[in-house]
């Protein structure tokens, strides 16, 4: 048996366009790391991967934060809802969202919004069809459902 | 979780050896979206993880062989199936079990090698991909040997897998005008795991049935063929007659098991009814278009 170590490690990474390091041990995950950052936008919900509010995004793609070893973005790049904070100018989903009242209490929306940017980076007309399969992993407990649809689809047209 | 050690192979000889056949707390971890459900439950407590992201990148490869043959390299996420084109040219129904399986991020970060080396008799990719003749290629200390995926599975979670041994690659045949589908029934939301699977795939002569492969999951302990209601369908014509004694065969020969997706009496009659919509979606697999 080789020397078991199971000490933090060092890792690099690019979280919101910024370069950060940090030192942290093989059994977190994900949203764990992004909270030693002050980030709390994606939420660790389900702890299964069903429900999509930690969503986040590495190297582009959307993964489920509880579900993601954090030194697995070791030299790779993280995105969170909180980059779409813009300086105090929204993004057409979050306009979107707010103009088809997308949602109640809004735990969930940190989620819906990186998955609907997702989806109209991969899919810029989407049908309905299209926006119901893409968030089967979305879950609203307040079911603003058909409005989220409509707000993806709102999104769409001002791409 | 409870803390473990993870070591980070760059080939996939280095990852063998770091792998113990003795030793079932030391396991290999492709994507994790599976393990780390099993972790966080409590039921799998490593001592040693091995994560293969580092390995050589020909194992993430998606390829067409001369002969029309898929190899899909065992690091390709679900992902990167999914949005193949060869896939979506050549084996309409891989990508349209795709589409439907667990939900986008988790098809980002799961990898197909995990997906068939797991065991779990509720995914979709073992049962679609043994429906289409897959087999696979698997290195451990020893060197290489292909199996075909049907006989991959041993049990509930269980395959033949050494402790040490690997997947590198799934290939899946041409279809060569076979007809071929997979249904699954899931009770809750759409992403949930099925109460049941069933996977065909035939060749369609002078109207019958031809070679038929029928594969049944989710409500067996394993992936499971159906080998006497696979004789039912040979030389049959595809009618309703056919179809329902298909469905009687494959609920007397399949062992059903109960579980929080259904009663065993439930499944059966699932089975009798999904047996005869899997191979008419089959049928109507030309007429089609399979949505991206």
């Amino acid at each position: 048996m080789i020397g078991r170590t199971m000490s933090a490690r060092t890792i690099n990474f690019t979280l919101n366009g910024e370069a950060v390091s940090t030192t942290i041990e093989p059994h977190r995950n994900l949203v764990e790391l992004l909270q030693r950052f002050d980030l709390f936008g994606a939420r660790e919900s389900c702890g299964q991967g069903l429900c999509g509010c930690c969503t986040v995004l590495v190297d582009g793609k959307a993964v489920s934060g509880c579900l993601y070893f954090a030194v697995w973005v070791d030299g790779k790049s993280v995105t969170t809802v909180e980059h779409f904070d813009g300086h105090g100018t929204l993004s057409n989903v979050q306009q979107a969202f707010i103009e088809c009242g997308a949602f109640q209490c809004g735990f969930c929306t940190p989620g819906f919004v990186m998955m609907a940017h997702q989806l109209l980076k991969e899919n810029s007309d989407p049908s309905e069809d299209d926006i119901r399969h893409y968030f089967s992993g979305n879950l609203c407990r307040c079911a603003a459902y058909p409005e989220i649809v409509e707000a993806v689809r709102r999104a769409a047209k001002a791409t | 979780m409870i803390p473990f050690e993870m070591v980070e192979p760059s080939s996939l000889q280095e990852a063998v050896g770091m792998l113990d056949p003795q030793d079932p707390a030391i396991r290999p971890v492709a994507g994790g979206t599976a393990l780390m459900l099993m972790m966080k439950a409590g039921v799998f407590a490593p001592s040693r993880l091995v994560c293969l992201h580092r390995i050589e990148p020909r194992y993430s490869r998606i390829a067409l062989t001369g002969s029309g043959e898929l190899q899909i390299g065992a690091m390709a996420t679900l992902s990167e199936v999914e949005h193949d084109a060869n896939v979506a040219a050549r084996l309409p129904a891989l990508k349209r079990a795709l589409r439907r399986l667990s939900n986008p991020r988790v098809r980002n970060v799961a990898r197909v090698g995990g997906a068939l080396a797991h065991g779990d008799p509720h995914m979709d990719l073992p049962p679609v991909l043994t429906a289409l003749g897959a087999r696979v290629t698997i290195v451990g200390p020893k060197g290489e040997r292909v199996l075909p995926l049907e006989r991959l599975y041993s049990g509930y979670y269980e395959t033949v897998l050494e402790k040490n041994e690997l997947i590198t690659t799934a290939t899946v045949p041409s279809l060569n005008g076979r007809k071929s589908a997979y249904m699954k029934v899931t009770l809750r939301s759409a992403d949930d795991w099925p109460a049941l699977g069933v996977a065909v795939s035939f060749k369609l002569q002078n109207g019958a049935i031809r070679d038929p492969v029928i594969v049944v999951s989710a409500a067996t302990e394993k992936v499971t063929r159906m080998t006497s209601t696979e004789k039912v369908l040979q030389g049959a014509a595809p009618d309703d007659a056919t179809l329902a004694r298909a469905g009687d065969a494959a609920v007397a020969e399949a062992s059903i098991l109960a579980d929080a997706h259904g009663s065993a009496a439930y499944k059966r009659e699932l089975l009798r009814v999904y047996m005869r919509r899997a191979v008419r979606q089959a049928l109507a697999d030309d007429a089609q278009r399979v949505q991206s």
